[in-house]
This record gives structure tokens, C-alpha cells and sequence, in this order.
């Protein structure tokens, strides 16, 4: 079985996988990063920029500079990287990177719905979605009054009807809150994605549904935890946990029993991966929080799934680093511009 | 020709006089507003009114300085409460975009869909009048209306920094209140000392000197009366006096001439006037 991969994979996806590990050699290391957190100011920030792959992204912008200027322009060049990458994709690297869309494109969704229940106009909104979202019937969203309407001209056409047939009905969309209405589609986002990639086998599987099992966990973990002491039923709760992680089934079960975050950490404690996240974490100034930890963790998958060739995580691990870089670079940039250069260096290095 | 003159010079005349008429009511005029009383008839009753004004303008004035006192005192506490207030908002806020920050990196940017969600408003203002000295400061205090609609905003990631950045962002807001409320009373109390002292000083330096000098001036009004009254009275006494003595002398004179004539006519008869006779009385003198 593996050969068959080996050997078409480059046909059809090799150049692409060249470039793609091309920009991650571009991705900021070490040395980078303590240069950007040495700099007094955002231009010097700017200066440094210079120096790495970014180049001159920033050289037509009006000065002073601002931290979401510098934001956005990070992020227009990853979206410019993609959609190359994506134009050039066919076949099944053009559907794994359609999923990479997805995920954005909830986010989308759900912005563009809470705005039209609050009447607001699509010209307002179509500029704060992400671009790596974007989708033909997006426009149209905004025409729906109801969320009646919504569900049954629009959603049922664009990409994202399976997500949404398969657990929200017309009147949950009416009912549910947002958050829950996100949490819900991203489960069933997560879950096809999982299934797609074990189908196409090979390498591809391995990597990525390690990764994916990670991010289902994760979800389930900071779901819980974040859940306490607000309005969320234990019920409702367990709706919303991925069923692809390795918690899933018995772990599930006990994460939608736990009350409190002893419970949560001991439960998680039983899997062998997930207990060295729990240990030195903790709300006290200087100890890293579980987030920062399940970052690190999830950037040190996506930078192994480099070591195996002629498979599509590469693609998916890319994106995912890149966007670290950003927060990354957008938090040393915050700190800078507002001297709070206390937990400046509390960025996920990356490499 | 010389009547010509003559009437020139007679208009002339009329000119120069009209001049200097107005000249006199000018400067009469200037006179009087630089004594600058109240124009009053100079009577005793008048006195007692306003000697009894001037005892009202001195307790107004002992009044307004004990209010201006209070509301300085106020004024005092309310600067200190700013300065403290202000020194406190410049590290809440730091802390608030801080966190901010935080919350973005944990939760990715879920400013958009805040926004796009927002309905009412959760925190309000209400505002009270409170009494200090007689004058009416507004006070804002804050209030929660209705439950927290973004409990579950971040829900998948980033929801513990998102509900620190909640309570950072809350404090911030409450303080800013607080801060509004102690700014609005200072500027009115402002107002209000400059308005009391205006008028303290009105009282001290025109209202009671007018009073003062309006008194002094019927007063002396009314020993003016007095002196002219008694220089009358003096006046008409020495003209009765002299007039007495000019009737004495004039009686001694009759006297005199009617000894000599006694003397005349002693011989023949004793004259004794008879009421029938057609002689001259002298006149009676009380």
C-alpha cells in the first residue's frame, strides 16, 4: 500500500509539496524571534521583518504603525501563499485543502448569521471575514431574514450543508445560542475531515489523524473546562465533544460527568500523551496556562508531520504554523506597543 | 450801531450762559456718582430702614462666606478623589488592553462577532442629585442590567483569558463612571464657588459701602437741618431783640418828651390821660 503512494503522489502533488516545504523553511526560528522581542518599537519590529521572509510587506504602509495594520498584512500573505497552493491543487489535494477552508469558513458563517439577526448590512460584514473563508454563496446569506430563510435557500448550497444537516435543525438555529450553533458545526467538521483522511489511507492518514485526534481532545478539554459555572448543560455539553479523539468513547463520558477542573485533569491524566500538559500549569503569574501548553503540543505535531513525505499533512501543518507566527509575532508586537514587556516572551517558539 | 453790538454781545451772553449751565450739571452729576448712595429723601424713617438694610447685608454677606467655605471644602475632597481616580484608570487601562491582548492570542479574534452580537446594553448609568451646601451635584452610579449574553463566547478556546479580560474590561468601565461623576461635580461646583464669591464680594465691597454711605449722608442731612434750624431760631430771637430795644428807645423817647411836656404844663393841671383822649398808646411787648 505504501508504495502506490510513493510513487503518484509526486505526479500530482510534487511540486506543491516542494514549495510548501520552501515557505516553512521561511517560517522565523529562534534568533528571529529574540531579535523581535529586543526591538523598542514597531518600526524596529518592522525592521527585523525585513530581514526574514516577510521582506518589505510593510514598506507601503503609512506610518505610525499599528498592531492591526501589522496584523493584517501577516495574514494577507499567508492567504496569498494558500489560494496559489490551492489553485494549482487537483484531485485530492484540492479536496484536503477545501478542508482546511471549512474550518474558516464556519467562522465566516457564523459572523455573517449573528449580523443579519441583528440587521446589520453585508458590506459591514464581508470585510471582517477571513479571506481564507470566503465562498461563492456567502453574499447571499445576508439576503435570508429569518434564519428559516437562511437554512433553507442558503446553507443547504454552500459547502457546508453536510456540517449543517447532520445536527442543527431550522429551529435550533433559531433557539441555540451562537457559540453552541460554532461548536456544533465545527464537531461535524472535525469528524468528516477525520473520515476523510483514514479513507484516503497512507501516510496522509497516519499524520493527520493524529493530529485531528489531538485537536478533537482538545476541543472536548477546554469545552469542559470553560463550561463550568455557566448556563451550558452537562447534556448539552456532551453534544458538542468531537468523537474522533483518542478520549473518545470512555474518556468522553467522563469529561461530560466532571464538575470541576480536578476532575478534568484527572481524567486526562489517564492518557498517556495528554499528562505532561497538565503539569506546571496553573492561573499563577508565571506559570504557563493548559492553552499555552496545548499549543506547544500541537506545534510540536504539526512540525514531525515534516518528517514523513508524500503526504498532504504537510499542507495542513503549514497553514497551521504559519498562523502561529502570526500570533506569535502580533503578541511581541502588542507588548511592544504597549510596554507591558513582562511575558513578552510568552510565544510558542516554534522551531 | 452800538445796539447791534449790544445785541450780539446779549446772544452771546445767552450761549455762554447755556454752556456754562451744563457744564454745572455735568460736573454736579459727577459729583454725585462719585458719592454713589442710594437716592433716598433724607428723613429719620428713612435712616431706620436703612440701618436696618445695612444689619440684613451684613448677615447675607457672614452667610454666603460660610457657604462659599463649605463648597470649597467640597471642592477640595472632590480634586483629591480625581487625582487618585485618574492615577488608578492609567494602570486598569494598561492592564485591560493587556489582557486584551492575551485574550486574542488564546481566542483568536473574536472581536468581530462581539460586535456583531451586541443587543443592549449590560452595564448602565443611572445619575442622583446630591445636596452639598445648597448646591445640586449630579453623581452617575453604575448598575447591571440583564445576564451576560457572551458567557459562552470562546467556549472552544481562549474562554478563561476572554473572562479575565471580562472582569478587567468591567472594572475599567465602573471606574470610568466613578471618574465622570467626580468630573461633572467639579466643574459645578466650580460654577457654583465662583458665583458665591462673585456675589460675597459684591456685598462686602459695593453693596454695604452704598448702604454705609447712603446712611452717613442722611444723617448728615439731618444735622444739617438741625443746625439750620437752630440757627433760625437764634436768628429770629436777635431780630426780636433788636426790635424790642428799638421800641424801648422809642418809649424812653415818648417818655422823655412827655416829662417835658409834664414840666411844660405841670403848673397849670395835672394831666391825667383819659381814655378819651386822642393820643397814641404805646404798644403792648410780651
Amino acid at each position: 500500500m505504501g508504495d502506490i503512494y510513493d510513487m503518484f503522489f509526486n505526479m500530482d502533488s510534487g511540486y506543491l509539496e516542494g514549495l510548501v516545504r520552501g515557505f516553512k523553511n521561511g517560517i522565523l526560528n529562534k534568533e528571529d524571534y529574540r531579535h523581535l522581542t529586543q526591538c523598542d518599537t514597531l518600526e524596529d519590529l518592522k525592521l527585523h521583518l525585513q530581514g526574514t521572509g516577510y521582506g518589505h510587506f510593510l514598506a507601503n504602509e503609512p506610518s505610525p504603525l499599528t498592531v492591526s495594520v501589522i496584523d493584517e498584512k501577516l495574514r494577507e500573505k499567508l492567504v496569498v501563499e494558500f489560494e496559489y497552493l490551492r489553485n494549482h491543487a487537483y484531485k485530492d489535494l484540492a479536496t484536503f485543502l477545501d478542508f482546511i477552508k471549512y474550518s474558516y469558513m464556519i467562522d465566516n458563517i457564523i459572523l455573517l448569521i449573528t449580523g443579519t439577526l441583528h440587521q446589520r448590512q453585508l458590506s459591514e460584514l464581508l470585510p471582517k471575514c477571513h479571506p481564507l473563508g470566503i465562498f461563492d454563496q456567502m453574499e447571499t446569506v445576508t439576503i435570508a431574514n429569518t434564519t428559516a430563510d437562511l437554512y433553507n435557500a442558503i446553507l443547504v448550497d454552500s459547502p457546508l450543508a453536510p456540517f449543517f444537516k447532520e445536527c442543527i435543525s431550522e429551529e435550533d438555529l433559531n433557539e441555540m445560542n451562537i457559540e453552541i450553533i460554532r461548536n456544533t458545526l465545527y464537531k461535524a467538521y472535525l469528524e468528516a475531515f477525520y473520515d476523510w483522511c483514514q479513507r484516503t489511507g497512507g501516510p496522509t492518514a497516519d499524520v493527520m489523524c493524529e493530529i485531528l485526534a489531538f485537536e478533537a481532545d482538545r476541543r472536548s478539554i477546554i469545552i469542559t473546562i470553560n463550561s463550568f459555572g455557566t448556563e451550558l448543560s452537562k447534556e448539552d455539553r456532551a453534544k458538542l465533544y468531537p468523537r474522533r479523539g483518542k478520549l473518545f468513547p470512555d474518556g468522553l463520558i467522563e469529561l461530560s460527568k466532571a464538575d470541576e477542573y480536578e476532575s478534568v485533569k484527572r481524567v486526562s491524566e489517564l492518557y498517556a500523551e495528554y499528562r505532561p500538559l497538565f503539569d506546571g500549569t496553573g492561573n499563577n503569574p508565571g506559570d504557563k496556562t493548559l492553552e499555552d501548553k496545548f499549543f506547544e503540543h500541537e506545534v510540536t505535531l504539526n512540525v514531525n508531520s515534516f518528517m514523513q513525505q508524500f503526504q498532504y499533512g504537510v499542507f495542513y501543518s503549514y497553514v497551521k504554523l504559519k498562523e502561529q507566527e502570526c500570533r506569535n509575532i502580533i503578541w511581541i508586537a502588542e507588548c511592544i506597543a504597549q510596554r507591558h514587556r513582562a511575558k513578552i516572551d510568552s510565544y510558542i517558539p516554534i522551531m | 450801531m452800538w445796539r447791534n453790538v449790544k445785541c450780539k454781545y446779549c446772544f452771546l451772553g445767552q450761549i455762554i450762559d447755556y454752556y456754562l449751565l451744563l457744564l454745572y450739571i455735568v460736573l454736579l452729576h459727577l459729583k454725585m456718582s462719585s458719592h454713589d448712595r442710594i437716592d433716598i429723601f433724607p428723613s429719620r424713617m428713612n435712616l431706620t430702614i436703612m440701618k436696618t438694610r445695612l444689619k440684613g447685608a451684613h448677615k447675607g454677606h457672614s452667610l454666603l462666606k460660610k457657604k462659599a467655605d463649605a463648597l470649597k471644602m467640597k471642592f477640595h475632597s472632590i480634586l483629591r478623589k480625581i487625582i487618585e481616580a485618574k492615577q488608578l484608570m492609567g494602570e486598569i487601562m494598561k492592564e485591560a488592553a493587556f489582557s486584551l491582548a492575551e485574550a486574542k492570542f488564546s481566542g483568536g479574534d473574536f472581536s468581530h462577532v462581539v460586535l456583531q452580537n451586541v443587543g443592549k446594553a449590560q452595564m448602565k448609568v443611572r445619575s442622583k442629585t446630591e445636596n452639598v451646601a445648597g448646591v445640586k451635584l449630579p453623581v452617575f452610579e453604575h448598575y447591571e442590567d440583564g445576564s451576560d449574553s457572551y458567557e459562552l463566547t470562546g467556549l472552544s478556546r481562549g474562554g478563561e483569558q476572554l473572562s479575565r479580560l471580562k472582569k478587567n474590561y468591567s472594572k475599567a468601565v465602573k471606574l470610568l463612571v466613578e471618574l465622570a461623576s467626580l468630573q461633572t461635580s467639579f466643574v459645578t461646583l466650580d460654577e457654583s464657588i465662583k458665583i458665591t464669591n462673585r456675589r460675597v464680594n459684591a456685598i462686602e465691597h459695593v453693596i454695604i459701602p452704598k448702604i454705609e454711605r447712603t446712611i452717613s449722608y442722611i444723617i448728615t442731612e439731618l444735622d444739617e437741618g438741625e443746625r439750620e434750624e437752630f440757627f433760625r431760631l437764634k436768628k429770629i430771637q436777635q431780630k426780636k431783640e433788636v426790635i424790642r430795644e428799638a421800641q424801648e428807645k422809642v418809649r424812653k423817647d415818648w417818655e422823655k418828651e412827655k416829662e417835658a411836656r409834664e414840666v411844660f404844663a405841670s403848673i397849670p393841671s395835672n394831666h391825667v390821660p383819659s381814655m378819651l383822649d386822642d393820643k397814641e398808646d404805646e404798644d403792648l411787648l410780651f
